[in-house]
């Protein structure tokens, strides 16, 4: 089958969202599988729509209160020192 | 003792005395080691619900003041936040992590004095239509136990319909709640986007995705609704429901209404067993004295592809904490770079979820989100017009929950656009954010079918009246464990 959309376009959005794919045929092929059924949307006659999108002043939002938490959250992480988490260098 | 008794039932059993609330627990525990390791609703059990049930007992006895659930077991999906307790999302990412606090339903059902069991199965981050994506291994459906149960809450609606609690809690971003409760014939209720608070339930498609309750009657469900819904400061989006009581006049019935079948929901590929089950459902709403005329909503058959263009984008982003430095498994820091790390790490994602991610970067990355994303949006648009529309003219929409009946385990995996399509039915309740409830119809060849009904928005109890009124009608046979 003959995919609008080819495989290397996908592997290099796995890369960018750090997707390490091993079964990489079975992925690959699945994905793009659904890619192709939502060309659908093409056919909705929906070019003239315009969708709303809601916005919030900052003034509505609730207040950023300080809650009080007896546990310290930093030592239910596996990789932490002190009060940091611990992460590999970036190099 | 009956556990198959309805919430209400078990609440006025307890008050007249005929049996304590360690007594219904010990024995809903009982029914899950006899059955659960077959069924595998249960990912995990809640210490110390004996002693809660005890010390309730001990209220009761000494005529204290007590929730109005009085005990009752109820299980709750395991991407509900519960303090202490392990919330997984059936998930190896999320494999021992414990939830440092509750989420606002577990706390107005614990300041209700129910007793929360324990955990329940789900596909892998609710990214799923049959429980199967669970990285902990599938749910089985009761009538069947070579079948699936639905999803993604199929964990939930499985420990009802098998008497391992009365009620759960469900999440339903497509039909998740109302799916698996039509495949186990019980009810399963999706609220108006905003009527219950979402602080807790762990991310996966904010702007959809609602929690809602299954029970095992359309009155156990206003029930639970009076109990957890409402406005919370937690939750941006909830919305003020001035206390309404959703149990309050249930019976008021359905005479004089409209009901809307919606043509697109009743098509080609749906089974026949299912038309049939339509159908007479329309004939019983007729009997019952509300008039039937067919409504058509063009952007149902476009409907599929934009939640799933929406919702997979959405996963995106709010999976993308999942690094293994704050949330994971044991996994040594040592010798990686931080890049390479993290994508190891998130290789333990099931193959569901790694295959939405990468849909979910796809479909909104710069060149693509003009064709899909954009296009989504517009589709979610001008389906809420469409609906909006309809019910200018009618007071509810029925089909049936979902075009086929349950099938073998197995059976769809490999096919992704075959499951995408068993959420045809339900998925334009969440993109338009109405309220729509699932209602047990009808049994053939021993597998369950519900009926799906959609109000307008904020029109929550009047679905609950005209699910009531629908529930009337029939007498279905019981789950043969």
């Amino acid at each position: 089958m003959e995919y609008l959309v080819t495989r290397e376009e996908i592997e290099k959005v796995a890369k960018l969202m750090r997707i390490e794919l091993d079964d990489h045929t079975v992925h690959i092929d699945r994905v793009q599988k659904m890619i192709d059924y939502f060309d659908i949307l093409d056919k909705a006659g929906i070019e003239s729509t315009e969708f709303d999108v809601h916005e919030k002043s900052i003034n509505e939002l609730r207040e950023d209160k300080h809650i009080p938490y007896d546990d310290v959250l930093v030592k239910k992480l596996k990789n932490f020192k002190g009060n940091y988490i611990r992460a590999p260098k970036m190099v | 003792m009956n556990l198959g008794i309805s919430a209400l039932k078990y609440v006025e059993e307890i008050k007249n005395g005929s049996f304590t609330v360690e007594e219904f627990i010990s024995n809903t525990i009982e029914q899950i080691k006899k059955h659960d390791g077959k069924l595998h609703a249960y990912l995990s059990i809640i210490e110390k619900t004996i002693e809660q049930a005890k010390n309730l007992d001990r209220k009761i006895r000494n005529k204290e003041k007590i929730g109005t659930c009085y005990g009752m077991p109820v299980s709750i999906k395991d991407n509900i936040c519960v303090k202490g307790a392990k919330t997984t999302c059936a998930s190896k990412m999320l494999e021992n992590f414990v939830a440092p606090y509750d989420a606002t339903v577990v706390s107005k059902l614990k300041s209700e004095d129910a007793i929360l069991l324990g955990k329940v199965n789900l596909d892998e981050f609710a990214m799923g239509m049959t429980t199967e994506f669970s990285a902990f291994g599938p749910t089985r459906n009761p009538w069947n136990v070579d079948y699936v149960p639905g999803g993604s809450s199929g964990g939930s609606a499985v420990s009802v319909r098998a008497y391992e609690c009365i009620a759960s809690l469900g999440s339903d971003t497509g039909g998740s709640v109302r799916n698996p409760a039509s495949f186990c014939s019980v009810v399963g209720f999706k609220p108006t986007y905003g009527l219950i608070s979402r602080y807790g339930l762990i991310s996966y498609a904010n702007s959809i995705e609602q929690i809602g309750p299954i029970t095992r009657t359309v009155e156990d469900a206003a029930f639970l609704l009076n109990i957890i819904s409402g406005i919370d400061p937690n939750d941006d989006t909830t919305i003020d429901n001035k206390n309404e009581d959703y149990l309050l006049n249930i019976d008021a019935g359905v005479e004089g209404k409209k009901i809307g079948i919606i043509k697109e929901m009743v098509s080609q590929g749906t089974d026949k067993a299912v038309v049939s089950a339509t159908n007479d459902s329309v004939k019983k709403f007729e009997n019952l004295g509300a008039t039937i005329e067919e409504i058509s909503l063009d952007m149902v058959d476009y409907s599929v592809a934009s939640y799933y263009t929406i919702t997979s984008t959405e996963a995106g982003s709010n999976l993308a904490r999942y690094d293994n430095l704050r949330y994971g498994f044991d996994f040594p820091l040592e010798g990686y770079e931080f890049n390479s790390y993290i994508s190891k790490a998130r290789k333990n994602f099931g193959p569901e979820v790694t295959r939405r991610l990468i849909v979910g970067g796809f479909v909104p990355s710069a060149g693509y989100a003009g064709k899909y994303f954009l296009k989504a949006l517009k589709v979610k648009k001008k389906l809420t017009d469409e609906i909006n529309e309809a019910f200018k003219k009618v007071d509810f929409l029925i089909a049936p929950t979902v075009p086929i009946l349950p099938f073998k385990i197995g059976e769809k995996i490999d096919d992704p656009v075959a499951l995408f399509l068993i959420d045809f039915n339900t998925v334009t309740a969440n993109l338009t954010g109405k309220p729509a409830i699932s209602v047990p119809f009808a049994i053939s060849n021993n597998l369950p079918i519900g009926i799906q009904l959609i109000a307008d928005s904020m029109q929550d109890k009047s679905l609950l009246q005209a699910g009531y009124a629908l529930q009337q009608t029939v007498k279905l046979p019981e789950v043969p464990i």
